[in-house]
């Protein structure tokens, strides 16, 4: 097998590539531009780091589980399970220029001033357009980065970077679910003796996704509905709500669905993680019975290893997290909306396959896909 | 002083490009002008050498049209004038060349071609000899050193005969082999320029020149013919050796006849064959062809690239039939000769095996065998752009932005030593996908940009040297902004016509004799058209390649791009190293994951070597040209470049 190839046939041009950014930053032939994976010449090695850590090559994942939870309950619809929790950042000023509640920004923040991670590979969103992989150093440095970006950038390639670098030992990363897959993949070291400083990988940070846009379609949005203005903030609401909003400092443009469904970047219809399965924590969005407006300043958190369990207890500890009551039937809403999503995935990976048993990248006795299989038939 | 004014009756060893330009020396040539191209430069050039001496004009023109109408007007003027180029060179002059034909000359003007059969230094096998046919000028072919110096100057004398431009063919081995040449007198006065138009439009001497009314002055170009063809039938040029009546009689012309004669010897078959060497091949004396022709049954004809000779003969020949007989023909048309490629001794003497059934191998017994096992012994060298060659990292730039743009767009080549990018994967990284006649990436980019409504969405990139610009690209760029076609066009200025050995050209400062003269600014040339225009150095990886990445996503405009950097061949450059190169073997990953060879794999500058036994890239100092590109492209900063104390 000739790796480079079969993940440019295979994996890139049948649409399932990411953009997660693992199979870049390692070596000369794999780069990005505008949102899309490219390889720049072939490389004729039959094995390499590539084609291993991407999430979307064949994986083990209940053997990666494994690996890296073995002490967690296991939600066969939402991965290892330690807890969930509604958050909010206690500092307002992080609040203010969040996604949501701002957990993600100010737990990564405490994990560096804790000594937890000593570096932190997060999104420089910019509003939402043209976002960018950053290596932050300074805890102070972590809140310029927070909100979300629907464009997804190849932050694994700044990750990549930082680890051959050698200069941090403990680095935090924050992704996307597909992002946190390949992460784990570069954690269970496939090449001991060519494993790019896997063991400097410190924390992982995972996002709720439904799925992201496509990268010149979102660009194209924007010039449609903002063009020439500075946004500051994206997101989807609700699906009740029926639409998406562009914030500028002083203007909010609402967009209906119906038009962010054509954008919907293809490789997400493959996916079947909404819940960032592989990661210590979690965050989301936070749904309660106060409706969008309380809950848009919120968030929900699943904690998944000790690692997470004891940063949640630091930052309750410290007082850099606000605690809320999470309704009982919120597991069982997260557990409803994730078995939705890998039903979808795999409805499509089935149509991609031509085969009913051909799940392409997955293996389905896996007891989260089985689930969904079963729930199907 | 130059062995090119050697003074009477001196042997002196000439090179055929010399012995053609002493030949014109002798015929008191005033102006030559021509464009470069292998194997015909060294004649403008040596006669740039010695201006001052002869008081001669001589310019490296913008292209080989423009070379013709320079010279015309000398010949207009009552001068002797020169016009030199290579075998395609002729395709581009020949519209102008069928005008002239018609309009006719005064002072003797003589149009060089220098052909190269089997293409040793071409990307054709053009033939010129039919133009003489088609445009109905009188063709000359020497066959020896002294002859490509003595026919030389009989052509300008002939030329001023008839009134018209005769043309002298030479070929690459004639061209470049050099010969001991008996110099003749060198003229001791110069003419004066006289351009007289006062007279009748029919008066070929004072009054205008033009090529009307087009049918009278037809039929007096054909009389003109017909005094050439009476000059040829007994030419000292035309010669025959051999027995009265020939078993075989073999015509032949140019350096064939070399190979012809090597080859009869060879064979040991002078009692048996008869050479009739024409000197004078268009149009072939008939009667001397009659005598020939009658003194045998058999003709073999040798000569390169196409069948014009024997097409010529054969013709004759049917004329005369009733004279001569029936005959049996040989050569290219029958296969007895090769007909591609270039001929040597061996294959004449194979034909002449064939026809004559003697045994003649042309590879002694064991040849192939004593072959193979030197062939492994050879160092490889594979055919590629020089190490420090601006153009590898002009077409790595071009293929690294292709592939960021991700819309599988493609290079349209052009005529230089770029053209060497066809090849892969020694250079070129797989982006020249057309490649022929100078200028015309331009054009045939222009043309693939303006066929979006047939669903066609590929970028295109046109590339061109600096030389190929002022030759034959400026049109095409026009016809690209005019026509709204959104290319991309690259300028890969390297400062010179490096092919051909830095013949100077109009964006530079001097002129053939190395007289000072305006340069021509390509970038204020594009933007004076319209086009958005930027300068890169190519040798700089990053700024080039987002420049180019920019340019292809932007539409509505052609994009010029210059990259601008000299020829590591330059005289500037030649043997001074910019940057002392050296691989730092702990950092090199070499064929693991994570580099995998990227620099002796993919970029493959002939410097960077394998040590397949360390299993690390080195750096051949010998050839390394210190560029110092190579140290941007390592993925893990394992080629370390510090800068060279400049001597
Ligand atoms: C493409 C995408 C789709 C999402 N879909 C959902 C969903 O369907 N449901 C849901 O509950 N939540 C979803 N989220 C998560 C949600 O947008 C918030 O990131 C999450 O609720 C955390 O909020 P916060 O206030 O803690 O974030 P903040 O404190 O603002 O921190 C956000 C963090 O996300 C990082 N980031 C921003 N954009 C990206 C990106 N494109 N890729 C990787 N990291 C990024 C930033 O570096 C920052 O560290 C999605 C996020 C993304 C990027
Ligand atoms: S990651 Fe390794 S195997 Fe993959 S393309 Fe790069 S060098 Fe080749
Ligand atoms: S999914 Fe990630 S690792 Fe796989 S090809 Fe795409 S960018 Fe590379
Ligand atoms: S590109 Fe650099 S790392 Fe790769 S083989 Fe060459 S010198 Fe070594
Ligand atoms: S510096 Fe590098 S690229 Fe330039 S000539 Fe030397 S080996 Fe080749």
């Amino acid at each position: 097998m000739n790796c480079s190839s079969e993940l440019e046939n295979k994996i890139v041009k049948t649409g399932l590539c990411t953009s997660c950014g693992a199979c870049q930053g390692l070596c000369p032939y794999w780069l990005s531009h505008r949102g899309k994976t490219i390889q720049m010449f072939s490389c004729d090695r039959e094995e390499g780091r590539c084609y291993a850590f991407c999430p979307r090559t064949k994986t083990d994942l209940a053997k990666l589980r494994e690996e890296f939870f073995p002490d967690a309950d296991y939600i066969p619809e939402i991965g290892p399970f330690y807890g969930l929790y509604m958050t909010r950042a206690a500092d307002a000023d992080i609040r203010a220029k969040s996604q949501h509640g701002g957990t993600t920004t100010a737990l990564v923040e405490l994990a560096m001033r804790k000594g937890l991670i000593d570096a932190a590979i997060l999104t420089d969103a910019k509003g939402g357009v043209n976002p960018k992989g950053v290596l932050v150093k300074k805890p102070q440095d972590v809140r310029k980065y927070s909100g979300s970006s629907f464009q997804i950038p190849p932050v694994l390639a700044t990750l990549n970077k930082a680890l051959e670098e050698n200069r941090y030992k403990k680095i935090g990363v924050v992704g996307t679910p597909c992002k946190t897959l390949a992460v784990y993949k570069m954690k269970s070291r496939p090449f001991p003796d060519n494993d790019g400083n896997a063991g400097n990988i410190g924390m992982v940070f995972g996002l709720f996704c439904g799925w992201g846009l496509d990268w010149e379609g979102l660009e194209k949005l924007v010039q449609r509905h903002a063009a020439g203005k500075q946004l500051e903030h994206m997101d989807i609401l609700p699906s009740k709500f029926h639409q998406m909003v562009l914030k500028t400092s002083k203007k909010q443009m609402e967009v209906p669905l119906e038009e962010i469904y054509p954008i919907v970047k293809g490789s997400c219809n493959y996916c079947v993680d909404m819940t960032a399965e592989f990661s210590d924590i979690s965050v989301g969005g936070a749904r309660s019975s106060e409706g969008w407006d309380v809950d848009q300043g919120w968030n929900q958190v699943i904690v998944r290893t000790e690692k997470g369990v004891k940063l949640i207890d630091l930052a309750r500890k410290e007082g850099i997290l606000e605690f809320k009551a999470v309704a009982e039937s919120n597991l069982e809403k997260i557990k409803q909306a994730s078995l939705n999503k890998k039903k979808t995935g795999l409805k499509n990976l089935r149509k991609l396959s031509g085969s009913k048993n051909n799940l392409i990248y997955l293996n389905p006795d896996e007891p989260g896909i089985e689930k969904a299989c079963v729930d199907m038939a | 002083m130059s062995k090119l004014l050697s003074p009477a009756n001196n042997e002196v060893l000439f090179m055929g490009n010399e012995a053609i330009a002493r030949g014109a020396l002798e015929a008191g040539v005033n102006v030559a002008a021509g464009y470069p191209g292998t194997p015909s430069s060294e004649i403008i050039e040596t006669l740039a050498t010695v201006v001052k001496e002869r008081n001669l004009y001589v310019e490296w023109s913008t292209n080989e049209k423009v070379s013709l109408e320079v010279a015309a007007a000398a010949s207009f003027a009552g001068l002797r004038s020169l016009c030199v180029m290579k075998q395609n060179g002729v395709n581009v002059a020949s519209d102008f060349l069928l005008h002239l034909t018609a309009s006719g000359t005064r002072g003797g003007m003589v149009l060089v071609t220098c052909e190269d059969p089997g293409a040793l230094s071409s990307v054709n096998e053009g033939e010129s000899r039919y133009f003489a046919r088609m445009l109905e000028i009188p063709l000359l072919e020497p066959a020896n050193f002294q002859e490509a110096k003595d026919l030389t100057k009989w052509a300008f004398e002939l030329s001023e005969k008839i009134r018209n431009v005769v043309i002298l063919r030479s070929v690459t081995r004639m061209s470049h082999a050099s010969g001991n040449v008996i110099c003749g007198k060198l003229p001791t006065k110069s003419r004066k320029a006289l351009f007289e138009y006062k007279g009748s439009i029919m008066d070929q001497l004072r009054g205008p020149v033009i090529s009307t009314p087009v049918v009278i002055k037809h039929a007096l170009q054909q009389e003109k013919l017909k005094k050439a063809v009476a000059l040829f039938e007994n030419s000292p040029f035309n010669t025959y050796s051999g027995p009265a009546k020939p078993e075989l009689l073999l015509i032949t012309s140019s350096a064939c006849f070399l190979y012809s004669q090597e080859a009869i010897s060879m064979l040991n078959l002078q009692k048996r064959v008869g050479i009739l060497k024409l000197g004078c091949t268009w149009p072939p004396p008939p009667q001397l062809l009659k005598k020939h022709l009658k003194s045998t049954g058999k003709v073999l004809i040798v000569e390169e690239i196409l069948p014009f000779l024997e097409e010529n003969v054969k013709a004759l020949a049917a004329g005369m039939a009733e004279d001569i007989g029936i005959k049996k023909y040989y050569g290219k048309m029958d296969g007895t000769l090769p007909a591609v490629g270039e001929l040597n001794p061996d294959l004449v003497a194979e034909g002449l095996g064939k026809i004559l059934k003697v045994k003649y191998k042309s590879q002694p017994p064991g040849y192939v065998k004593e072959m193979e096992k030197i062939i492994p012994m050879i160092p490889k060298r594979e055919q590629t752009f020089c190490p420090g060659c601006p153009h590898r990292a002009s077409f790595w730039n071009m293929h690294n932005a292709l592939q960021l743009d991700g819309r599988e767009g493609f290079v349209c080549g052009d005529i230089g030593c770029y053209a060497l990018a066809a090849l892969y994967p020694s250079c070129g990284f797989d982006t020249v996908r057309t490649l022929h006649s100078m200028g015309s990436g331009t054009g045939i980019a222009s043309g693939f940009a303006k066929l979006g409504q047939f669903g066609f969405e590929k970028p295109v990139i046109a590339v061109c040297g600096d030389s190929t610009f002022y030759h034959a690209a400026i049109p095409a760029l026009i016809n690209a902004q005019h026509n709204r076609a959104d290319i991309t066009f690259i300028v890969l200025d390297n400062s010179g016509t490096a092919m051909t050995g830095f013949q100077p050209h109009p964006g530079l400062t001097v002129g053939a004799a190395g007289e000072s003269v305006p340069a021509i600014d390509i970038a204020g040339i594009c933007e004076a058209i319209g086009a958005k225009v930027a300068i890169s150095d190519p040798f700089d990886l990053e700024k080039t390649c987002g420049l180019l990445t920019d340019f292809l996503a932007e539409e509505g405009c052609v994009k010029v791009l210059i990259l601008r950097q000299k020829c590591a061949l330059s005289p500037e450059k030649k043997g001074k190293k910019q940057f002392l190169m050296k691989v730092d073997e702990e950092r090199c990953r070499g064929e693991e994951c994570g580099c995998n060879r990227l620099c002796t794999r993919i970029f493959r500058c002939p410097a960077l070597v394998w040590d397949r036994i360390k299993k690390k890239a080195v750096i051949d100092d010998v050839i390394c040209a210190g560029c110092g590109v190579c140290y941007s492209i390592c993925p893990q900063k394992a080629i370390i470049r510090t800068e060279a104390k400049q001597k």
